[in-house]
């Protein structure tokens, strides 16, 4: 007995099946089915995974899907061969492009323009009319399908169980009968087993934004929609066995497999006539002479011929090829890039100019990059300058044209949140509930519900609608919910990508994406290019613009003079604020300690502050080896192999798989799946059968039992932050030269810094006083000095001096400010001069609030209200306005604390003072050191210290302990807030813009701790800043104040409001 | 006699009444939100939250950042209107002349008023007194303009009693924000320094004029008095009440019906003019004895017809038992709804649920046999043969998202409880061919089915229906279903009769 279902729905016909593709294989296997077919809707993006899935358990995917038509009844198409596939790809290609993201427009033309080397089934409406037969629109359908497909067109019958299934069927043979078109059984799968009811019904309650009280009919009446067992699909259709029979002979004629789609690399890298191999040996040679100027050490020329002969037999040459033109064209373009990943820091790459990491610094072997056993394709990730990125994208769109070249998708999972939301709405909770629920989840965690949380948020999880929506949302979690696209993976192919994959509109302009992610891409192998954007790129790029202008030198990434002993000083002094990677403040205490001397530590120190080294309790022990506190073993003779160039300790995600590899047994591909299965919360089980096959596998293998679970643990951690060491290779570069920069041309570095931002780990206030701190002298915004960005203008004292520039000031509208640079010929004097040139309103506003009149003689309240006039010289005859003359208004006088609260509430930052240097004297009474003071502090001693809160970090890594930065006039501090304050305290760490508290000084060498006892919200004290004294204003006797009740709400409680909001002070920011 | 106005603030107006209605929320720190640009966003506070640094406008996941226990409840838009309406209402004790001062304060016209107080200490302290009773926050402030008063209530310093023609002294430490100004003024008066008013009230017209505009040297003339400014005063809705003292007590059923048609008529009128109808409707009778009896009727549709509201009481008049007599008659509408004069047109056949006469004839029959016997069914979205109808509330209630299930054929009667019956039926899932209802064996020739209807399992868990329809030899047609599947247990029942 046999039977193919034909009709399934997965999860990837969104909201409408309720299984996953992987769940629908491991079931029809189990049932003996031989092969089934996936049929989404319009969307083939569901058939890798079932493909991949079906290899596994040995059974057949038949290719497929739904076309929903605009104009006419739905069909089931078949492709036959792959010459079908294409077809029926294009066809939705044809339907996803005319029309926006995440939707599909096809008509029956289309369908007949594509109809060739596939097989249809037809699917009649689900109910007869009142004389118990199919509309004559539908018999008029079929007549036209069967005109156009002949032979080749089936109709699908299903019993679903509503009470006229013998009608139905009946009606259906008499179709038959009539038209000679076969019946084919189906059972419009909608889930693979009747437990997923429920659930089909929730996501059904999703889509039509109902909950399942009132969703009525919409639901099924039933739960049939399952995958039946063969024989129950026989029984069925017993009065029509050929409708079974139909089935397989479908099945037999659809030979085609995924597997026969075969990659081709683009052809038109080559030039001259030379094959890929060739060409690339040619390149990489040139490449090696310019480097080293004909004299190639031995060394790389081994590495050259041995790479290049491994390339030729794995037949990656077109590979390399395609990165190659990619970078070629950035640096023609002046971008600047480098690569990354697994391919990228071979000695090949660095001749081509992929990488500037010297790969003679390293005996890193080749292989090591590419796994043959694995037989995948080579990875390699180019970052580009993010403002930039997107011209390299379009030239990709260009050459290759946009049916070639398209981005991979990403598909958005439905992650714990939002299924509880999704399915807490459906079953009607109310907001509050569901967002008490979801509140249960902390991001970090991936385990599920835990009874006493939910009980502590006041819900009882006896409840039976509790009960139900929290396993439906285990159910509900990790299901697709939308196409995205891939921050930068390009897929590029020989010939139409359309003929392998469908095409669709990604939701930014310009942009196309195939239905595949990356998972995808890599079963079926399918080169991937990842086209990164990266934000120090651009600075680094500023920078050397900025070192050609003003220090004439020329820069490039690979000739900045390296191992300068200034800069590893620097750097061990944890002085990196700005740097790439390094500035963040667990990086920052980390310098000191490790102490980088050479290229090598920078790559260690990149990856060990990660969760992945920090939660496998890695970073101490590294140290402690480092420091010469315990001594440096190994394992066993093996590992010694693997662990020592980190003296032992694993930090890198490599030697955690090779550690599972050699230690535990695992093969290759285990260890890259079981990496894989810790990314993903969905495949559960599936860590925990891999947590015992490791640490078996590694007591086995004579290792004990607590190195197995510490290598486990951090494998866990790499699942989800892995950091690879050729990854952590290339960013130790950026970090060498960002610092390298910082190091000699501070002022270049902070000017550039401040026209690359938003990016890093800082505010433009800290990037200010720190280039400030190391002796560039900053000048502020002004109508007659700045252009929109930040620039360096004459020297003063040893540096350029930095002249900020109009995009510090929040709001403002470039256009404008490009009118009043482009026209600033002679020096601005008056307003109306502005006006005339065409600046708004609101922008001379918003250059008054900024306080940038002052070379026109102009405070910023004075400014304002020379602008805030509101009757404007209209025409050339109107007298000049009065104004200006008649009014010797005077204004409140603005004392210079008000002036730097203003310039934080525009631009953020202040030249003029730090606010906190204002109340160092209340301070001073409160005994309240400053920063500077702190390292003259023993260890052990009682402080208190305050600042303005610049950071606020909870890691999850770190048990609930919250990490502060603070900052004064002086400088930053770093505290410490343990689990049990933070939530004692909670409200003034949370509040405060100025947080004072009392503490302990820790020290460890040059870093300095303060663990936190007590917190209080100073914040106070900075919003009198804002405001001018009583005493000072012009009519002001305070007579009548015996101040029994306080005004509830008065400017005072106004301003202050403002202050604390963090209107006026940046906010402090928060990171997990 | 010159004007005096008082202002009153509720600071705390919503949050007050949601802990008058729920007072544990008191003594915590509590909030009202609301969604703007898709973010939630607290709306109001209670003087706990707010001591706690919790403020109006702010988003609420800032807040439940600084106090994760906080309390939370959606707000009513039209929450503060409504309470400034009965507040205003009540108000009137005070004054005649009340008015709503949106959002959240009222304005009295006292002139005249506090004397009767005894002076305006006491009359001011007389109504924060009875206003902090009623569980409200206020702010209370007297002053001889609108202007003043408002601003005293809310940026003033104790006592908030402005002596008359103190107008310029009281402005001058008052901030900007006194004058009731634009947002962005207000802004911008602080960012020149202008923190209170006495810092620019002096500042030539002109000047000012051409960086703020008229409407703000119109607010500075209507705080000063130079300018006129009214209060809308609020009106009590009088309740739907009618009624008839009689000079001599009536004791007689044609006395009765002459007091009750007198009332009809005039109730009528009113529910005509104010294009109302009348659903639910109380007559009573005080005796002179102290008792009151009454009689109450209720309708289909809204109706104004006095013929027809007569004859509903009329049916129930016997009951009435004047004893000695009755010396006052009233009648009260307390359920009214909008009722719109339909076109009257010349020839109407159309009937249907459109048709008065036909509510009113329910009405009728409802009042002689009771309102159960008669019901009219809608449709439900239900698979679940049971909740797939449900009663209509009103004759007039339209089927509002679809119409009577046509696809599926639904026996004329169903039964209210299906009945267990005992069937012969071949496994797995074919029709049945004989079962025994009522001592009865009926054999069946035709059958059709399946059709099966699964629990919906968020009302209630269980196994499903395989229905059928049947029909046995006479020719009668029958609706079965096994309740569970076939290779489990299961059980046979008739649900109901096709005609």
């Amino acid at each position: 007995m046999s039977y193919v279902e034909l009709q399934i729905t997965t999860n990837f016909s969104f909201l409408r099946g309720a299984s996953h593709p992987e769940e629908f294989v491991e079931e029809a296997s189990k049932l003996g089915y031989k092969a089934i077919a996936i049929t989404d809707r319009n969307s083939l993006a569901g058939i890798v995974r079932a493909h991949g899935a079906a290899k596994k358990s040995g059974i057949r995917i038949i290719p497929a899907c739904r076309l929903d038509l605009k104009d006419g009844a739905s069909l089931l198409a078949y492709p036959t061969n792959i010459q079908g596939y294409s077809k029926i790809s294009n066809l939705l290609t044809t339907g996803n492009l005319r029309t926006e993201k995440g939707k599909c427009e096809l008509f029956k033309e289309d369908v007949y323009q594509h109809a060739k080397d596939s097989k249809f089934i037809i699917i009649p409406p689900c109910s007869l009319n009142s004389t118990f037969d199919f509309e004559d629109s539908f018999t008029k359908t079929v007549a036209e399908y069967k005109k156009a497909f002949g032979e080749h067109l089936y109709i699908a019958a299903s019993r679903s169980y509503n009470g006229h299934d013998a009608k139905h069927l009946y009606r259906i043979s008499e179709i038959m009968a009539k038209f000679e078109v076969p019946m084919v059984a189906t059972n419009d799968v909608h889930y693979h087993n009747p437990g997923r009811r429920e659930l089909q019904d929730i996501v059904t309650c999703v889509r039509e934004k109902c909950t399942i009280y009132n969703a009525g009919f919409r639901l099924h009446p039933n739960a049939e929609r399952y995958l039946k067992p063969i024989d129950e699909m026989h029984r069925l259709f017993r009065q029509y066995p050929d409708a079974i029979r139909q089935t397989e002979l479908i099945a037999e004629a659809c030979t085609f497999s995924l597997d026969e789609l075969k990659y081709q690399y683009p052809k038109e890298v080559t030039t001259d006539g030379r094959t890929p191999q060739e060409e690339l040996t040619f390149l990489t040679w040139r490449g090696a002479q310019e480097h080293y100027k004909d004299q190639i050490p031995e060394k790389v020329k081994t590495n050259i011929l041995y790479e290049l002969k491994f390339i030729k037999e794995m037949n990656y040459a077109e590979y390399f090829l395609t990165v190659y033109d990619i970078v070629r064209y950035a640096r023609e373009q002046n971008i600047l890039c480098q690569g990354r990943g697994s391919a990228a820091n071979s000695t090949i790459c660095y001749c081509l100019g992929i990488t500037s990491v010297d790969p003679s610094k390293f005996d890193l072997l080749f292989e090591r990059f590419i796994s043959s056993a694995r037989n995948e394709p080579p990875d390699i990730d180019v970052d580009f300058e993010h403002e930039r990125r997107e011209e390299v994208m379009q030239y990709i769109y260009r050459k290759y044209g946009r049916d070639r070249a398209a981005i991979v998708a990403t598909v958005t999972q439905q992650h714990h949140k939002g299924a509880i939301r999704d399915v807490g709405k459906a079953m009607g909770l109310s907001v509050d509930v569901i967002t008490r629920l979801s509140g249960l989840i902390w991001s970090f965690s991936e385990e599920g519900f835990d009874r006493d949380r939910i009980i502590s948020q006041g819900i009882n999880p006896d409840d039976p609608t509790i009960r139900k929506v929290l396993q439906l949302t285990e159910q509900f979690m990790g299901f697709p919910r939308q196409l995205g696209q891939h921050t930068g993976g390009f897929v590029i192919t020989e010939g139409k990508i359309s003929d392998l994959c469908p095409v669709l509109n990604a939701r930014m302009q310009d942009r196309t994406n195939i239905e595949w992610n990356k998972d995808d891409i890599e079963t079926l192998k399918f080169l991937k290019i990842d086209v990164l954007a990266l934000g120090m790129l651009t600075c680094i790029r500023k920078a050397f613009d900025l070192a050609k202008a003003h220090y004439n030198l020329d820069l490039t990434l690979a000739n900045i003079p390296q191992d300068d002993p200034a800069v590893y000083e620097m750097v061990s002094h944890a002085d990196t604020i700005g740097v790439f990677q390094i500035e963040s403040r667990a990086q920052q205490s980390m310098l000191p300690r490790l102490k980088p001397t050479c290229f090598y530590d920078l790559v260690i120190e990149v990856a060990i502050v990660r969760p992945g080294p920090i939660m496998g309790d890695m970073v101490h022990p590294y140290l402690k080896r480092r420091n010469g506190l315990e001594p440096v073993e190994y394992p066993s003779k093996k590992l010694e192999e693997i662990l020592k160039r980190t003296l032992g300790v694993p930090l890198f995600q490599e030697q955690a798989m090779k550690i599972a590899i050699v230690a535990a047994g695992f093969t290759p591909t285990e260890a890259d799946e079981l990496r894989r299965s810790m990314a993903t919360f969905k495949a559960k089980g599936k860590i925990s059968f891999f947590e015992k096959k490791l640490i078996k596998g590694m007591i086995d293998n004579g290792y004990t039992e607590e190195y197995a679970k510490r290598v486990f643990r951090q494998l866990e951690g790499f699942g989800s932050y892995g950091f690879p060491e050729s990854h952590a290779v290339s960013f130790a570069l950026l970090v060498y030269v960002s610092s390298w920069i910082k190091c000699y041309y501070p002022d270049v570095f902070a000017c550039a810094l401040l026209n690359s931002m938003p990016m890093g780990f800082y505010q433009p206030a800290q990037i200010v006083i720190d280039a400030k701190n190391h002796g560039v002298v900053v000048r502020p915004i002004d109508v007659n000095e700045s252009d929109w960005d930040n620039k360096l203008e004459t020297k003063s004292g040893k540096y350029h001096a930095l002249r900020l520039g109009f995009r510090q000031i929040k709001g403002i509208r470039e256009e404008e400010i490009r009118i009043l640079v482009e026209k600033r010929k002679k020096v601005y004097t008056t307003m109306n001069e502005l006006r005339q040139v065409g600046l708004s309103e609101i922008t001379l506003e918003k250059l008054a609030d900024a306080d940038a009149f002052r070379s026109m003689g102009y405070d910023r309240r004075r400014a304002l209200w020379e602008v805030s006039s509101k009757d404007l010289p209209g025409s050339i005859f109107s007298t000049p306005s009065k104004d200006a003359a008649e009014e010797q208004i005077e204004l409140p006088e603005m004392k210079l604390s008000e002036h730097v609260v203003y310039d934080y509430a525009t631009t953020s930052l202040s030249v003029k003072a730090h606010p906190v240097s204002f109340v160092r004297e209340k301070l001073h009474h409160f005994n309240v050191l400053a920063a500077s003071q702190l390292p003259e502090v023993n260890h052990g001693r009682i402080v208190k210290v305050a600042g303005l809160v610049l950071v606020r970090q909870r890691p999850g890594t770190a048990k609930g302990v919250c990490f502060i930065t603070i900052e004064d006039e002086t400088g930053t501090m770093n505290l410490v807030v343990f689990h049990k304050l933070f939530d004692q305290y909670r409200k003034e760490i949370i509040q405060s813009k100025l947080l004072m508290v009392e503490g302990q000084v820790q020290k460890e060498g040059e870093v300095i701790h303060v663990i936190v006892r007590k917190c209080f919200n100073y914040s106070k004290l900075l919003s009198h800043l804002g405001m001018a004294k009583s005493d000072e204003l012009t009519l002001k006797p305070m007579s009548r104040s015996d101040e029994t009740t306080e005004p509830v709400s008065s400017t005072k409680g106004k301003e202050e409001h403002k202050i604390i909001q963090g209107k006026i002070f940046p906010e402090g920011r928060n990171f997990k | 006699m010159s004007a005096r106005f008082v202002s009153i603030w509720f600071p705390h107006l919503s949050t007050d009444w949601f802990s008058l209605r729920q007072p544990h929320l008191k003594k915590l720190p509590f909030v009202l939100r609301t969604s703007s640009h898709g973010r939630m966003v607290i709306t109001s506070t209670n003087v706990v939250a707010e001591q706690k640094g919790i403020s109006k406008g702010m988003p609420l996941a800032d807040a439940k950042a600084i106090i994760p226990e906080l309390e939370i409840i959606d707000d009513q838009s039209d929450l503060p209107l409504k309470l400034l309406n009965r507040l205003a209402e009540w108000c009137i004790r005070f004054t005649p002349i009340v008015g709503i001062d949106s959002p959240d304060g009222l304005l009295l016209d006292v002139s005249g008023c506090p004397h009767l107080w005894g002076g305006e200490e006491d009359y001011l302290a007389d109504i924060v007194k009875k206003l902090q009773n009623r569980g409200y926050d206020v702010r209370v402030a007297i002053a001889d303009t609108i202007g003043i008063a408002w601003g005293m209530a809310r940026f003033g310093k104790e006592p908030l009693i402005v002596e008359k023609e103190a107008n310029l002294e009281a402005l001058l430490f008052l901030p900007p924000e006194a004058l009731r100004l634009e947002s962005e003024t207000i802004d911008r008066l602080h960012k020149l320094g202008l923190h209170e008013i006495g810092q620019f009230i002096n500042m030539p017209r002109p000047s000012l004029r051409r960086r703020f505009g008229p409407q703000f040297i119109s607010q500075l003339d209507k705080a000063l008095g130079y300018q006129i400014e009214m209060i809308t005063p609020v009106q009590p809705i009088e309740p739907y009440q009618e009624r008839l003292p009689c000079i001599e007590s009536i004791a007689t059923l044609t006395g009765i019906e002459i007091a009750l048609k007198e009332l009809l008529k005039k109730l009528c009128l009113r529910l005509v003019q104010e294009q109302k109808g009348l659903r639910t409707a109380q007559f009573k009778c005080y005796r002179v004895d102290g008792k009151v009896e009454q009689i109450a009727i209720e309708t289909n549709s809204p109706s104004l017809s006095m013929e027809h509201l007569f004859k509903l009481f009329e049916i129930k008049l016997s009951s009435i038992e004047p004893d000695l007599g009755i010396e006052l008659f009233v009648l009260e509408a307390p359920k009214v709804e909008d009722h719109l004069p339909k076109q009257k047109k010349l020839w109407d056949a159309s009937g249907g649920l459109e048709d008065e006469r036909l509510a009113e004839l329910i009405d009728k029959l409802s009042v002689k046999f009771g309102k159960e016997c008669i019901n009219r069914y809608v449709p439900d979205e239900h698979y679940w043969p049971e909740r797939s109808f449900k009663p209509a509330s009103s004759l007039q209630e339209k089927l509002t998202t679809f119409f009577w299930c046509e696809d599926k054929l639904r026996p004329l009667q169903v039964l209210k409880d299906p009945e267990s019956i005992v069937v012969a039926a071949p496994i797995p899932d074919y029709p049945p061919m004989l079962f025994r209802y009522k001592g009865k064996v009926h054999k069946i020739i035709k059958a059709d089915g399946p059709e099966r209807i699964e629990q919906e399992w968020w009302i209630q868990q269980g196994q499903h229906r395989d229905y059928y329809h049947v029909e046995d030899e006479e020719g009668r047609r029958y609706w079965l279903f096994r309740l569970g599947h076939y290779d489990q247990t299961f059980q046979w029942f008739i649900h109901g009769f096709f005609s």
